[in-house]
């Protein structure tokens, strides 16, 4: 077990040491990320909606959105080079090198997570009143649904002569209860509901993440073997 | 199985296909009497609800036939199951053009986004990747794996989709516990309608299957080298 977990650190390790080097990735999701702020900003004519009923909702979108745009390379860098043979020659289990990059993902969309919560707050005036563990773990779990999701079909998608442009319609059909419950619970968390009103929210959001991790690991071999 | 079954198959399931579906059409617009509480648009209950069941049976073969397919990597449930995805693609699209069309006049609006409705959308949209994916993959080998994973992911929303089924909208008047509520010749109409579109699916599936099949072996054919032999 301790095993298994060090491989699984050791291909996060290597994937977010290349990203804090080269920033691809990081500098396209949250350049995304801002500049999508400042379009929302203007699309939206704050004297008729209050932002801070539909903040929830931009947020959602825009980390779903930008992390198309990033992890849909998931697997971009080592099918170029080639290392995508060499690291499957490796007598790594598909498993944990799946839940490698996924560690990886989770981290580096967690990274713009944190700068929409930070630029939106600043941007529409957002105040939020209520427990930031909570709001915390919300969006924590409906980012992990979404991250073993799109890291299975991205892998799917460096298959395709498609690439990216196939990701959106493979991840979102599925993604779909994950904005459900995620961005409702994350409405209300700003709204300042109490905890009793989002805690089925948190289960089913756990569920989903819980069910497409699993899912993501077992089929992972299927996608990825030549 | 031989091709020449298969055609027999084909055509025989075809022709009762066709008979059913005029026998349903002179069912649904001259014999089973207009339902006094929702007019003459309750007809279109005939086609749509036989379309949905047709269509979760046949995204339930690609389901079943993409797993077994990444099990035993047998190439006939992978040819089953682009057969009864492509079935399946044109009862979901029947159902979810009859269904809003009903509803302008039920409900007073074209779709609503009650649970059921989405997942119908969501599940057109599942098999629209499915196609891509088959079409853009340079390996066909992978590309039926690809397509397999996509086909099992669909499971946990079909299932949720038929229980759901049971809970909430009008459908629920033939799967109940108790028994049907519906008039007798209403039932009747219903199930003639069901065994129409699956003659028709049936009909379809195998028509494709063999089409698959024929294709696979002249791809097989043009990779191998001719021995000089005439292969005509």
């Amino acid at each position: 077990m301790r095993e298994y977990l060090l491989l699984v650190w050791t291909i996060a390790q290597k994937d977010v040491m290349i990203e804090l080097r080269t920033h691809e990735r990081l500098a396209a999701m949250g350049a995304f990320a801002v500049l999508v702020g400042v379009l929302f900003n203007y699309a939206i004519d704050t004297s008729l909606v209050r932002p801070q009923d539909i903040a929830a909702g931009l947020i959602w979108m825009t980390v779903l959105f930008g992390g198309m745009l990033g992890l849909g390379r998931t697997f971009q860098l080592e099918q170029e080079d080639g290392a995508l043979t060499g690291l499957l020659q490796s007598p790594i289990p598909l498993d944990a090198l799946y839940l490698g990059k996924v560690t990886a993902n989770f981290v580096l969309l967690g990274i713009i997570v944190v700068l929409v919560f930070v630029v939106f707050g600043a941007f529409f005036n957002l105040r939020f009143t209520g427990n930031p563990v909570v709001l915390a773990g919300v969006v924590g779990l409906g980012v992990l649904g979404f991250v073993a999701l799109t890291t299975l079909f991205s892998a799917v998608a460096t298959r395709s002569t498609m690439g990216e442009s196939l990701l959106p319609v493979l991840v979102f059909p599925l993604v779909v209860p994950v904005v459900i419950y995620g961005a409702t619970a994350t409405s209300r968390l700003f709204a300042g509901r109490p905890l009793a009103e989002v805690s089925g929210n948190i289960r089913m959001l756990a569920a989903f993440s819980l069910v497409f991790l699993v899912a993501g690991a077992f089929l992972f071999r299927f996608v990825i073997e030549e | 199985m031989n091709l020449g079954r298969i055609q027999r198959g084909v055509v025989g399931l075809g022709a009762l296909g066709i008979a059913t579906i005029v026998v349903l059409n002179w069912m649904v617009f001259f014999w089973v009497p207009t339902e006094s509480f929702q007019g003459v648009i309750q007809r279109i209950f005939y086609i749509h609800v036989p379309a949905w069941w047709i269509t979760f049976l046949a995204f339930g073969i690609v389901a079943l036939c993409g797993a077994v397919y990444l099990w035993l990597g047998d190439e006939r449930a992978d040819m089953a199951a682009v057969a009864a995805a492509e079935g399946g693609m044109v009862y979901c699209t029947i159902g979810l053009l009859t269904g809003p069309l009903w509803a302008r006049v039920a409900w007073g609006a074209w779709w609503t986004w009650e649970p059921r409705l989405t997942l119908a959308l969501l599940l057109w949209f599942i098999y629209l990747g499915y196609f891509l994916v088959r079409r853009s993959t340079a390996n066909p080998e992978q590309g039926k794996r690809l397509v397999g994973i996509i086909g099992i992911l669909d499971i946990p929303l079909i299932h949720v989709s038929v229980s759901w089924l049971r809970s909430l909208h009008p459908e629920a008047v033939v799967m109940r516990p108790d028994g049907p509520n519906l008039d007798s010749s209403m039932l009747w109409t219903l199930m003639v309608g069901l065994l129409a579109y699956t003659f028709i699916f049936f009909a379809l599936f195998l028509a494709r299957y063999a089409v698959e099949r024929l294709e696979r072996e002249l791809m097989l054919r043009d990779a191998t080298p001719a021995h000089g032999v005439n292969v005509s």
